[in-house]
C-alpha cells in the first residue's frame, strides 16, 4: 500500500501532522497554497560531482528533458543527476525514471542545489533494479534555508539485485527525502544510509521503508545526524516482513547528536513483521557529544573546539565509510567538512540570486503554466515539458 | 516432523481458560444502552453528591463529541455502545458489612480464583508469608475489601471508589481526573462518564503502606461492560505496592473493559504497580469472544525524586490497547515499564507505554518482551520524549519481540521526542523466532519441545518477571507457560 504522492499543485495531497507518516513533518503548515510555478532555467555543466565523470541529466526548475530516463544496461555505468533549483519563491516538480536492466550496475550520483531562495521543489524517482542489477544511489542535498523541497525514491528490486544508497543534507525550512524500497525476488540486499547536519531552524526529515516480500532479503540501515542551533532532525524508518519473506535479516540503526540547547531530533523506527524466521533489530540514541571522548582530546592537548569538531565529524563520517567506491567518498567526506567548519547561512537569499535574476526574466512568461493539471496534454518544449507531473 | 505433529495435536487441546466459569448469582443491571439517562441511574445507585453526578455528565458530552481511536494495529469490530449494561451489581443488602453478608456464590468464585477474601485465609499459607490486602470487583461494584482495620491503623485508606467519594470526598475531588483529564480519549471520556467502581489508595506522607494492595477484578454479567476506575495517592515519602488482577468467563460475545487507574506521587514518593491480566482471550479458532480491554493507566511524579513503576503481564484479551504511562514532572523523578505480552490464537495487542520527561534529571527504563504465536499480533508502541526544560533526561528502552510460529506477527513502534539537548534516550529492539539452537541443545538434554519452548520463554521474560512482588511472580510464570501451551513451532 503505497502512500498517496505530495504533488504541490494539489493543496489536499499536502499532508498535515495528523497524517501519521508526516506528524514531525507538516506540509499544511508552512504550506499555504501552491505557489507560483518555476519559469524555465538552465544551468552551466557541473555540480558537486563533477569531477566523477558518467553522463550529466540536469533538472531545473522542474524541466528535464524530453526522454529524461536514466537506463543502464552494461557494468560500470555512471550517471550524475542534478535537480537544481533556480528561482526565488517559486515551485517545482519533476518525475524521473530511473532502470537498471538485469544484471547491469549503476552508480547515480545524484544532487540538490538550491541556487535560490524560497522555492518549493518536489521530486520524484521511480527506481528499478531488474534481478543480478546493482544500483549506488549518493545523494548530496544543499536546499536553500528557507525551501521546501520533497524528495521521494520508489525503488522495485528483482531478484538477488541490490540498492545502497547514501543521503547527505543540511535540511531546509522542511524538507523531506523519502525512499520507499520493495523487493518481491529473492535474496534482495539493501543498504540505507544517511546523515544530516542541521544549523539555524533547519529541518530535515529521513524517512524510509523496506518491504521484504521475497525470501533471504537483507537490509542494513545506519543514519546519523548532528543538529546544531534550532534544527529538528527526524528519523523514521520502517521495515516491513511480509508473511513467507523467511531468512530475512534487518538491521537498522539511527543515531543523533543535539549540540544546540533548542535543538530537537524525533525519531520512530518501526519494525513490522509478519514471518518467524527473520532476525530484526534497531537501534536508536539520541544524546550530547560523549564528554569523556572530550576531555581526553583535551588532555591530549586538542582545544576544545576543535575537539568537539572532530568528534563530530568521526560521528558522522561512519555513514560515510560504508560508501564503496573511495572517489566518492572523498566528494562525500569533503562536501562535509565543509559545511562542518562553516555552516551554510541561515537565509538561502544570498545564495544565487545573480544567476536567478536572468533566468527568470529570459524565462519569461512561456513556461509558467508548466504545473497545471493539463501538463500532460501539453506537447514538450525543447528544454522542458519532461515529466513535471506526477 | 514428530515435533510438528506433536504441536498439532496440543494446540487443539489447548486453550482451556481456567477461569471461564460463569457464577449464578441475582443481579440488578442498568437498562440496556447509554444515554444521559443512564449517567444519572449509575450516579443515583451509588447515592453520589451532585459534584459527582455533573462531573459525570460533562464527561459524557464529551465523549459523545469523540470517535473511537483507530490508529491502534487492532483490527476488531467495535462494540455497540448502546447494547451493553453500564451497570452490574450482585443484589445484597445495602453494603455487606462482613464476609458472612456476601453471597456465597460470589464468595465461591473468588475461592476458584485463589483470591483470598478471608483474612485468616491469607494467614492459614506458609508461615511468614507476605499478606497482601484485597479490594474484589465483581461486575460493576466492590464486593469486599480486606485488612482495612490493620491498614487504617497505619494510615492508609484503602477502599471502594464509592466509599472514598462518600467518605473522603475532599481527596477524591482534589485528584479525580488530574492526571488522565476526562477528554483525555475515547475510552477515558466513556469511562469517566460510567464508571462504577474501582480501588481508592491513599497513602499519608513518610507512610510505608505495611503490605501489598490488591484489586481483583471480575466480569461475570453477560453484555456488560466493566468501567472501574482506580486513583492512587503517595504522598510525600510514601510508599505502596499495589496488584492487580483480572479474570472473566467465556462468553461469545465480546466484552468491553475500559479502565481509567491514575496514579500520583508526592515528593519522594514511590508507588509500584503490577498487573497481571487474564481475561478471556476469545476463542482461539475463529476468535470468537473475549474481552476488549481498552484501558487508559498514567502516573504522575508531580514530587521531586518521585518514583512510579508499572509491571504488567498482559495474557489475556481478544484485544488489547493499553499504554501504562508516567509523566516525569517533578525533579529527578523516575519512571520504569516493565512489560510482557503474550498473545496466541487470534489475540491482537497493542501495548507499550509513554514516558514524559518534563523535569529536569528525570530518568525511565522501558523493558517490554513480547511472544507473539498462533495467529495473534503483538504490537509495542511507545513514546519517549523530552521538553527543553527537561535537562539531563535519561532513557533507556529495550524492547524484544519472540515470534512462535508461520502466522503470527511482532511489531515495533517507538516513538522519540527528544527536545534539549543534555538528554540521553538510548533504545534497542529486537525481533527473533526462538534460536533453534537453544531448542536443540535442550531437548538434547532430555526435554520436550514443549518443556524447552517454555524455559526459554521464561528466560526471554525473565527480566521483567523478577520485577514482580513475589506472590505474582509466581503466578504470572505458571501463566506464561499456559498461555504459550501447544505453540511450540
Amino acid at each position: 500500500m503505497t502512500p498517496a504522492r505530495l504533488d504541490i499543485t494539489q493543496p489536499e495531497t499536502w499532508p498535515n501532522r495528523r497524517v501519521e507518516d508526516w506528524r514531525w513533518t507538516d506540509v499544511a503548515r508552512v504550506l499555504r497554497e501552491a505557489p507560483p510555478p518555476s519559469p524555465q532555467a538552465s544551468v552551466e555543466p557541473g555540480g558537486p560531482f563533477a569531477g566523477l565523470g558518467g553522463d550529466e541529466l540536469a533538472v531545473v526548475n522542474g524541466r528535464a528533458p524530453a526522454d529524461a530516463r536514466i537506463i543502464a544496461d552494461g557494468p560500470g555505468q555512471v550517471a550524475r543527476l542534478r535537480f537544481v533549483s533556480a528561482t526565488d519563491g517559486t515551485g517545482h516538480q519533476a518525475r524521473i525514471i530511473i532502470e537498471v536492466k538485469p544484471g547491469a550496475d549503476l552508480l547515480l550520483l545524484e544532487s540538490q542545489e538550491g541556487a535560490a531562495a524560497g522555492y518549493v521543489a518536489n521530486h520524484i524517482l521511480d527506481i528499478d533494479v531488474g534481478a543480478g542489477g546493482r544500483l549506488t544511489r549518493i545523494v548530496l542535498a544543499a536546499d536553500a534555508a528557507d525551501a521546501l523541497a520533497f524528495t521521494r525514491a520508489d525503488v522495485t528490486m528483482g531478484g538477488h539485485a541490490a540498492f545502497a544508497q547514501t543521503v547527505l543534507t543540511t535540511g531546509a525550512k522542511l524538507q523531506r527525502i523519502e525512499t520507499r524500497v520493495s523487493h518481491p525476488g529473492k535474496g534482495a540486499s539493501v543498504r540505507l544510509d544517511g546523515l544530516y547536519l542541521l544549523s539555524g531552524e533547519r529541518h530535515a526529515d529521513a524517512t524510509s521503508e523496506v518491504d521484504h516480500t521475497g525470501l533471504d532479503g537483507q537490509t542494513s540501515q545506519l543514519t546519523k545526524g548532528v543538529v546544531r542551533e534550532r534544527g529538528r532532525g527526524v528519523f523514521q524508518g520502517r521495515i516491513i516482513v511480509r508473511e513467507g519473506a523467511d531468512g530475512t535479516d534487518a538491521r537498522m540503526g539511527h543515531h543523533a547528536l543535539i549540540l544546540g540547547d533548542r535543538g530537537e531530533v524525533d525519531a520512530k523506527p518501526e519494525l513490522e513483521i509478519y514471518a518467524d524466521d527473520v532476525a530484526c533489530a534497531h537501534g536508536n540514541t539520541v544524546g550530547a557529544l560523549d564528554e569523556m571522548a572530550l576531555f581526553y582530546l583535551r588532555s591530549r592537548g586538542v582545544p576544545e573546539a576543535e575537539a568537539r569538531a572532530l568528534l563530530t565529524e568521526a560521528f558522522l563520517g561512519e555513514a560515510l565509510d560504508r560508501i564503496e567506491r573511495e572517489d566518492v567518498r572523498e566528494v562525500c567526506r569533503a562536501w562535509l567538512a565543509e559545511r562542518l567548519s562553516s555552516p551554510p547561512p541561515s537565509s538561502g537569499a544570498e545564495r544565487g540570486r545573480g544567476t536567478t535574476r536572468r533566468v527568470v526574466e529570459g524565462a519569461a512568461q512561456s513556461a509558467a503554466p508548466d504545473l497545471a493539471p493539463s501538463t500532460a496534454s501539453r506537447s514538450p518544449s525543447p528544454a522542458g515539458g519532461g515529466g513535471e507531473e506526477r | 516432523m514428530a515435533a510438528t505433529q506433536k504441536t498439532v495435536d496440543t494446540v487443539k487441546e489447548l486453550e482451556r481458560y481456567k477461569h471461564g466459569f460463569t457464577t449464578q448469582v441475582e443481579q440488578e443491571f442498568s437498562p440496556v444502552g447509554l444515554d444521559e439517562g443512564t449517567v444519572r441511574f449509575i450516579s443515583a445507585k451509588k447515592g453520589e453528591p451532585e459534584w459527582m453526578l455533573e462531573w459525570r455528565l460533562a464527561a459524557f458530552q464529551r465523549w459523545l463529541a469523540m470517535d473511537e481511536p483507530t490508529w491502534a494495529k487492532v483490527d476488531y469490530v467495535p462494540a455497540d455502545y448502546q447494547a451493553l449494561h453500564y451497570y452490574a451489581a450482585p443484589k445484597t443488602r445495602e453494603g455487606p458489612k462482613s464476609l458472612d453478608e456476601v453471597d456465597p456464590e460470589i464468595l465461591e468464585t473468588y475461592k476458584k480464583l485463589g483470591i483470598p477474601l478471608r483474612e485468616q485465609e491469607v494467614l492459614a499459607g506458609v508461615q511468614g508469608a507476605p499478606k497482601y490486602a484485597v479490594d474484589a470487583v465483581f461486575d460493576s461494584v466492590s464486593v469486599v475489601t480486606t485488612f482495612r482495620e490493620e491498614l487504617a491503623k497505619a494510615g492508609v485508606i484503602f477502599c471502594s471508589f464509592s466509599e472514598a467519594v462518600r467518605e473522603h470526598p475532599e481527596l477524591v475531588r482534589k485528584y479525580l481526573g488530574s492526571v488522565v483529564p476526562v477528554s483525555d480519549n475515547y475510552f477515558a471520556a466513556l469511562n469517566s462518564a460510567v464508571f462504577s467502581d474501582g480501588s481508592f489508595v491513599y497513602v499519608p506522607p513518610g507512610v510505608r503502606c505495611p503490605m501489598e494492595l490488591s484489586t481483583y477484578f471480575r466480569i461475570n454479567a453477560e453484555n456488560t461492560g466493566q468501567f472501574e476506575r482506580t486513583l492512587i495517592i503517595a504522598d510525600k515519602g510514601a510508599y505502596v505496592s499495589y496488584l492487580e488482577g483480572c479474570t472473566a468467563p467465556m462468553r461469545d460475545e465480546n466484552q468491553l473493559h475500559a479502565a481509567v487507574v491514575e496514579l500520583i506521587a508526592l515528593d519522594d514518593a514511590e508507588i509500584k504497580y503490577s498487573t497481571v491480566q487474564n481475561w478471556y482471550p476469545g476463542d482461539p479458532e475463529t476468535g470468537k469472544g473475549g474481552i476488549y480491554n481498552f484501558v487508559t493507566k498514567r502516573a504522575d511524579c508531580r514530587g521531586d525524586r518521585s518514583k512510579v513503576s508499572w509491571t504488567q503481564v498482559e495474557t489475556g484479551s481478544a484485544v488489547t490497547w493499553k499504554y501504562p504511562s508516567c509523566l516525569l514532572k517533578g525533579e529527578g523523578s523516575v519512571g520504569e515499564f516493565y512489560s510482557i505480552a503474550i498473545t496466541n490464537g487470534r489475540q491482537q495487542a497493542d501495548t507499550g507505554t509513554k514516558m514524559v520527561h518534563l523535569g529536569a534529571n528525570t530518568r525511565s527504563r522501558i523493558i517490554s518482551k513480547g511472544v507473539s504465536a498462533g495467529r495473534s499480533s503483538n504490537t509495542y508502541r511507545g513514546l519517549v520524549s523530552a521538553h527543553p526544560k527537561a535537562t539531563g533526561a535519561r532513557n533507556f528502552t529495550q524492547c524484544d519481540s519472540l515470534l512462535i510460529g508461520k502466522s503470527c506477527a511482532a511489531h515495533t513502534v517507538p516513538y522519540v521526542e527528544a527536545r534539549n539537548g543534555s538528554a540521553q534516550f538510548e533504545h534497542e529492539a529486537t525481533t527473533t523466532r526462538l534460536s533453534e539452537d537453544q531448542l536443540f541443545y535442550a531437548r538434547q538434554r532430555g526435554l520436550s519441545a514443549e518443556e524447552a519452548t517454555a524455559l526459554l520463554v521464561n528466560g526471554f521474560v525473565r527480566e521483567v518477571l523478577q520485577e514482580l512482588p513475589m506472590e505474582f511472580a509466581v503466578e504470572a510464570q505458571k501463566l506464561v507457560a499456559i498461555s504459550l501451551e501447544g505453540s511450540v513451532g
